[in-house]
């Protein structure tokens, strides 16, 4: 890439691929969290509805590559963050701020750990046994996402894009 | 019509589940590795066991723990409590997939969401000083 975008752009634009990645986790996730916590019995409706109205178990192969695409790409940028980013939140005193994106990073390690039982109770999807182990593992994985997008965004707001 | 259509998770996948799916020994790899992954991931973070560790500044990576040097900026051990974590954990989802089916398919599949919440509490503690500091 050298000589056909600055530094500073080229790792911008590597943050902004990581989330156009966490974007459509983010909203796999959420659908299929809502498909399951609130399963619709009707397929008409409003947007809500229709919202929850997806073929949830579809969506499993697709979240487990795009967390694991979000997971590397963000990996990737880590290591631009604990320099450029981390040390001047820190010499500035934004303990609380690092702080969470410590915590974001753990998250989404543990995260990670849960998508292989994860992808097999959404492929066997037919079978009541694991009704109860999906739902949990997907909600879990839902709220997860969720904090680590939200974390994502603060952070990036402080000290991201293009600084 | 029906109201029991395919709109819903379970009612959306009637169809076979793929090869790797349908086997037992995947199922007790799979579970055995989620479960154990969030308590090894917090052991390791615990006790610092990272496989290696990098540091950014001049790119060079090292086996096991090392402090960050003068003069050499920051260490990074994430990467490290990862790689052994995700080995820790395929080596118990291995081993248990050698055991008799009669006592693998014992193993509570609810462990799989109930220990991930419980590592919060621990990871929200650990990170203590960040929270703390003035």
């Amino acid at each position: 890439m050298a000589g056909l975008v600055s530094t500073n752009t080229f790792w911008s634009l590597w943050l902004l691929v990581h989330l156009i990645l966490a974007v459509g986790l983010l909203g796999a996730l959420t659908h299929q969290a809502m498909a399951v916590a609130l399963p619709v019995r009707r397929p008409a409706g409003g947007i809500v509805t229709r919202f929850r109205a997806v073929p949830a178990a579809g969506y499993a192969t697709a979240v487990c590559v795009l967390w694991v695409l979000t997971f590397l790409v963000g990996s990737y940028i880590y290591t631009k963050y604990r320099i450029y980013v981390r040390i001047p939140l820190e010499q500035t005193g934004r303990n609380k701020t690092v702080g969470f994106f410590d915590f974001k990073e753990h998250v989404a390690a543990i995260g990670l750990t849960l998508l292989p039982a994860y992808w097999y109770f959404w492929k066997n999807a037919q079978n009541p046994e694991y009704d109860n182990a999906r739902k949990g593992v997907t909600l879990v994985l839902a709220v997860m996402c969720w904090f680590l997008f939200i974390v994502g965004h603060v952070l990036n707001n402080t000290r991201g894009f293009a600084s | 019509m029906s109201t029991a259509t395919a709109t819903n998770s379970k009612a959306a996948s009637k169809a076979a589940p793929p090869a790797l799916a349908a086997s037992s020994k995947f199922k007790t790899f799979a579970t055995t590795f989620s479960i154990a992954g969030p308590v090894v991931y917090c052991v390791t973070q615990y006790f610092n066991w990272p496989l290696f560790t990098y540091h950014p500044a001049t790119g060079r990576l090292v086996w096991g723990y090392e402090a960050a040097r003068p003069g050499e900026g920051p260490n990074m051990l994430w990467y490290g409590w990862i790689v052994t974590t995700l080995l820790i954990a395929a080596a118990l989802g291995l081993t248990a997939m050698m055991l008799p089916e009669r006592i693998s398919k014992k193993i509570p599949l609810a462990l799989v969401w109930i220990f991930p919440i419980l590592a919060i509490p621990y990871v929200i503690y650990s990170l203590m000083p960040w929270w703390t500091h003035p």
